[in-house]
């Protein structure tokens, strides 16, 4: 299947040439800084609630971590918005690799644990801790294993690249 | 200042402080002396972090010496010497911080822990003794013995400790190739690093920001029991990062933004004992729910925490910046 024509405008857009080309530390790194930052939010606030809820430091009151979610959306939203970016400086990159896909759809299995946790054992206000934990054990562990999934897919994108740019496939 | 300065700076700080330590640990013995042996771990932790930046100076005062006159043999043995004690070293540190977190709970460390200690620190001042015999045998031939003083490229000799002691030394380019033979090894570690960062935020991160007086209605004390996870964090992150380096120094010494992460980790260590080693800590692991910390905490809190992103942040910028210093910077 030959690589979409649409990957080549976009790259020969402004803005996608600025985020490549421009030395200005506000540039690409920046904005892959800022990707990081919101992993560590969104992982790390996630991780912490999966956590007290599987034992670990169990002496913490479950119900004020319901306010974590706040923090979790935010490394989220913070992560799409960079994430669109990152894909508009390299869409090719991105889309011809089958490993972006997969990262996807960790994410989006994180995402949508996440939620469920959220509604279902934070949600209920009336549920007594010991409740709170049995409803939210298999979620948390599953989070756990979806948000690692993430992670090391992510970071396995520069490896398994075909293409660097539309037309320059990736050596060795 | 240059990186052969820096080096010469640092490198009295393991060789003198691991025997600091081990003699304090040693004297701890003899009495029984809890007070003592806390201190000599502080040492130990303390020791571990500053020896980072020794090591990683390393590379740099490499670049400056190495051509006709001085011993390239010299240099690899010494640098095969470095790559085996940081282990020991970091092993040593890390075993401290270990038994400083249990004695919190039981007012001394148990027993396996100063056992472990006990192995580690006395291997480790050995291993760095040599570390620093090697170094200084690169430019000084009056200390060496015999044949090596006189010729220029010396072939090696050494004593019965020092070929003992030799078998175990990494050869510095075999190292290196090691570390980045696979490009699947490296992403591992890199995902690792990654994975390691996140419970450093999540953990040290959500502490923190109770401190400052969000999320009141948490009780601190159990949040405290999340720090381990958030120091296994570190560790993991500390060991990924010494292997990285040491597989493509070349990658990272030049590169503003890798001594300028390394400050801030250095920050961090003060930032901590800031907190540990005054009366901050004692004031806040006890505040219940609803209750405010008081002033000095919540700017330790707060400059760890601004501490920890400027971490991230030079670590990604490590790689845009790499040719910021150059070689006899």
């Amino acid at each position: 299947m030959a690589v979409p024509e649409i990957f080549n405008t976009i790259e020969q857009s402004g803005i996608s040439r600025w985020l490549r080309e421009s030395q200005s530390i506000f540039g690409f790194y920046f904005i892959l800084l800022f990707h990081t930052i919101g992993m560590s939010l969104v992982v790390g606030a996630n991780a912490v609630v999966d956590l007290r809820i599987l034992g670990v430091a169990s002496d913490i009151p479950l119900q004020p971590l319901k306010r974590l979610f706040a923090i979790m959306w935010t490394g989220l939203g913070i992560n799409v918005a960079t994430g669109v970016l990152l894909l508009t400086a390299y869409p090719t990159k991105a889309l011809t690799n089958p490993d972006f896909y997969v990262k996807l759809s960790f994410i989006g299995l994180a995402v949508f644990t996440m939620y469920r946790m959220n509604v279902r054992v934070f949600g209920d206000a009336s549920l007594s801790e010991a409740a709170m934990v049995t409803k939210g054990k298999v979620m948390a562990m599953w989070s756990l294993v979806f948000w690692t999934g993430a992670v090391g897919s992510g970071r396995l994108l520069s490896e398994t690249a075909r293409y660097f740019f539309y037309g320059h496939p990736a050596g060795g | 200042m240059n990186y052969a300065h820096l080096h010469l700076l640092l490198n009295h700080v393991p060789v003198i402080g691991s025997i600091v330590g081990l003699g304090l640990f040693l004297i701890s013995f003899f009495g029984r002396n809890e007070d003592l042996r806390r201190a000599s771990y502080i040492i130990f932790a303390a020791i571990a972090l500053l020896t980072i930046p020794a090591f990683l100076s390393g590379f740099g005062a490499e670049q400056m010496i190495k051509g006709p006159g001085v011993s390239d043999a010299l240099i690899s043995r010494h640098e095969g010497s470095a790559l085996l004690s940081l282990w020991f070293m970091e092993v040593t540190g890390a075993l401290a911080l270990i038994g400083i977190w249990q004695s919190q709970t039981a007012a001394r460390p148990p027993r396996w822990n100063v056992s472990a200690v006990l192995l580690f620190s006395l291997l480790t001042v050995v291993l760095i003794g040599r570390t620093g015999n090697t170094g200084g045998d690169i430019r000084h031939p009056e200390v060496r013995s015999g044949q090596e003083a006189v010729a220029a490229e010396p072939t090696i000799t050494e004593g019965t400790i020092g070929a003992f002691i030799h078998t175990f030394e990494p050869a510095p380019d075999k190292f290196s190739e090691l570390v980045t033979a696979s490009k699947w090894w490296w992403t591992f570690m890199m995902a690792a690093h990654f994975l390691g960062l996140i419970l450093i935020v999540g953990t040290v991160g959500l502490l923190d920001i109770r401190i400052m007086g969000f999320l009141k209605q948490l009780p601190i004390a159990p949040l405290h029991r999340l720090l381990p996870w958030g120091l296994a964090g570190l560790g993991v992150n500390i060991v990924t990062g010494l292997l990285a380096f040491a597989g493509r120094p070349e990658n990272y010494i030049f590169s503003a933004a890798l001594w300028l992460k390394i400050l801030s980790l250095l920050l961090l260590g003060v930032n901590a004992a800031a907190f540990y080693l005054t009366d901050i800590f004692g004031q806040v692991e006890k505040l219940q729910a609803g209750e405010d910390a008081p002033f000095a905490a919540k700017l330790v809190a707060a400059s760890g925490l601004f501490l920890w992103f400027a971490v991230i942040t030079m670590g990604r910028y490590i790689q845009p910046l790499t040719d910021t210093l150059l070689g006899t910077n």
